[in-house]
């Protein structure tokens, strides 16, 4: 594969200037206001859980439908581990890190091995999100069950309300839309649009379509549950309801697919703009729900493929000379 | 011991018949309805306003179960049809998504509309006794009626012209249009039927205690875990799925506690799709 540096920097370049508007951001809009600050937090962290479901149904096509259950593992396995011992919080994100890699690893280890589908992939891990929720609510003693858990030993200025909590969110950010780019580059990239594309061609021109799967998960996941400890540190307080299915996953899955399913800036335009959304329809819960489900039914029916590949169409009609190539989608 | 088993058939029956409704619809078209839950919520609120407004409880029950029956067939003439344009786990993925919209949709609009809305139609008499335990007649009539619905709905695919009809639609879509079938016609026609369960399920749970405006989303997972378990299109899977699931589900919640309880049913929709993901009864 030819890695030219031009190649490179194309690649490159959309995390650069993704990076420069969000760290400039704060300065232009919403600096000074800590109501504002926590949403383009949350937004900040929805684009993280993006990224990493991106790699995992985007590019090699696991329904996996337990995002906010594996970023409650890596939540109340920080929160637990440092609350009950006095360990720093960086053996807490390790802790956690490390726990939603092995169950998301071990989730597509399983699926792979009894060649579920889609669907089925996506049934087993939804009941799997909603084992993890009860048992969020049966361990009392550990958890709090819906009283929650105050996450103690945190520095003040990266809390979710001030600039300093939303660079650190923006860092992750950036850092996963990095090792996201760096694999569609790799070998493992060519293996993902190959089994992408169609799986049994794939398994004939010797990509290892289960291996592949695995490690996607396992990155993926990792990079939700870390997401999901950080989470729990810079709130202070997590409880089920922080990583519960309809408040997690069922947005990831919109506004990822919304924004381009298998691209590389799909999550973040689609978390940013549900962000946006979100802070207009401050009106009441229920109303936003209505809104939001026609929202859904207008994106799936309207433009199918996301935002970005509608833009990218768009631009390859007006530059017709200029290929993107297929690794940069 | 009796009184426990008993419960959890009382339980299953309604489970079988919560399942019943989706499992059909998938195993016709490929379209899992998450809006199911939901739709059963409408009959329920339906059949409430009726009542409030002084009609007897039976006018308002076939209201209600008309009312989810209309949903349903809008929801087939419109959402869809780009759905069934679709192919394989494209169309089951679109399926799913659409109906996730809608399912907030009627959830959103019910639970603003009627923030404490909830159905319950009391059945009066005396608990009669059967093996020496004592049952309300609301959880008899209920099961009663779950019965005969499953009986009416094997005697409608396995004696009727049409039920035959539906059944190869359900084998091959190709080679049911070849021998003179409209698959469309016949999907409209399986989308009522399952929004008339939906609404029956409203009825018959409303018998055995209210069923409040935000069931939709539990609802909808029972629904789901009764469907994988019984397999995928099988009338007889999901009720056999469903006696089963309600069996253990009250066993396990008498002599464990309810939280390992759910997660004991989860368990047990994981495991059988992964040893027998054709499920009980499936093709």
């Amino acid at each position: 594969m030819d890695l030219s540096w031009r190649r490179v920097g194309w690649a490159v370049l959309p995390i650069v200037v993704t990076a420069a508007v969000l760290v400039i951001l704060p300065s232009v809009w919403f600096g000074d206001s800590p109501y504002t600050t926590s949403l383009a937090v949350q937004a900040m962290v929805f684009a993280s859980y993006g990224v990493g479901f991106n790699l995992i149904f985007g590019s090699t096509n696991q329904l996996f439908l337990c995002v906010g259950a594996l970023a409650g593992v890596g939540g109340y396995g920080a929160a637990i581990l440092v609350n009950e011992t006095s360990l720093p919080m960086a053996a807490g994100l390790v802790v956690g890190t490390a726990s939603a890699a092995l169950v998301g690893g071990l989730l597509s280890w399983i699926a792979v091995r009894r060649s579920l589908g889609i669907i089925f992939t996506g049934i087993v891990t939804l009941v799997f999100s909603l084992a993890f929720a009860n048992l969020l609510l049966g361990q009392r003693d550990l958890t709090g069950a819906e009283n929650g858990l105050v996450v103690e030993g945190v520095p003040d200025r990266l809390a979710d309300d001030h600039v300093g909590g939303y660079y650190l969110f923006v860092g992750l950010l950036i850092g996963f839309l990095v090792v996201f780019r760096a694999l569609q580059l790799s070998h493992a990239g060519w293996a993902f649009r190959a089994l992408r594309d169609d799986e049994v061609a794939a398994e004939l021109a010797g990509v290892n379509v289960a291996r592949y799967r695995i490690y996607a998960a396992t990155i993926g996941s990792a990079m939700i549950g870390l997401t999901g400890a950080l989470l729990a540190f810079s709130t202070g307080f997590i409880s089920p309801a922080t990583y519960s299915f309809d408040r997690v996953d069922v947005r990831v899955l919109v506004f990822v697919a919304f924004g381009g399913l298998g691209t590389l800036l799909g999550p973040v335009i689609g978390a940013s703009v549900f962000a946006i959304l979100d802070q207009q329809l401050t009106t009441s819960f229920e109303k936003r729900e209505v809104l939001y489900g026609v929202f859904i039914i207008a994106i799936f029916l309207g433009f199918r493929r996301g935002v970005v590949y509608a833009v990218l169409k768009l631009w390859r009609r007006l530059v017709p000379t200029r290929r993107v190539g297929d690794a940069t989608r | 011991m009796t009184a426990v088993i008993l419960d959890g058939i009382v339980l299953g029956l309604a489970f079988g018949l919560l399942g019943v409704g989706m499992t059909l619809v998938y195993g016709l078209g490929g379209v899992l309805n998450l809006a199911y839950g939901q739709i059963v919520v409408l009959a329920a609120i339906v059949a409430m306003i009726v009542i409030d407004d002084g009609r007897a409880t039976l006018v308002a029950a076939v209201l209600g179960v008309l009312a989810a029956a209309g949903v349903a067939v809008v929801l087939d003439l419109t959402l869809m049809r780009p759905v069934y344009r679709e192919r394989g786990e494209e169309r089951t993925l679109l399926g799913l998504l659409l109906t996730l919209g809608a399912a907030f949709v009627i959830g959103g609009v019910l639970s603003w509309r009627y923030p404490d809305g909830a159905l319950y139609i009391y059945i009066g008499g005396d608990p009669v006794s059967i093996l020496g335990v004592p049952m309300t007649r609301g959880s008899i009539w209920a099961s009663v009626i779950a019965l005969a619905v499953g009986a009416l709905l094997l005697l409608f695919f396995g004696a009727t012209t049409f039920g035959r009809g539906v059944r190869s639609v359900i084998q091959d879509e190709v080679g049911a249009r070849l021998v003179g079938i409209n698959p469309s016609f016949v999907r409209t026609v399986i989308f009522a039927l399952s929004g008339a369960l939906a609404g029956i399920v409203a009825m018959t749970n409303a018998m055995v205690g209210p069923l409040g405006v935000n069931a939709g989303f539990e609802l909808t997972t029972f629904a789901l875990i009764v469907t994988v378990v019984g397999g995928l299109g099988s009338v007889a899977g999901a009720f056999l799925a469903g006696v089963l699931l309600g069996v253990v589900n009250s066993l396990s919640a008498h002599y464990i506690g309810q939280y390992i309880t759910t997660i004991i049913l989860l368990g047990a929709a994981a495991l059988t799709i992964l040893i027998r993901p054709r499920g009980l009864l499936g093709r």
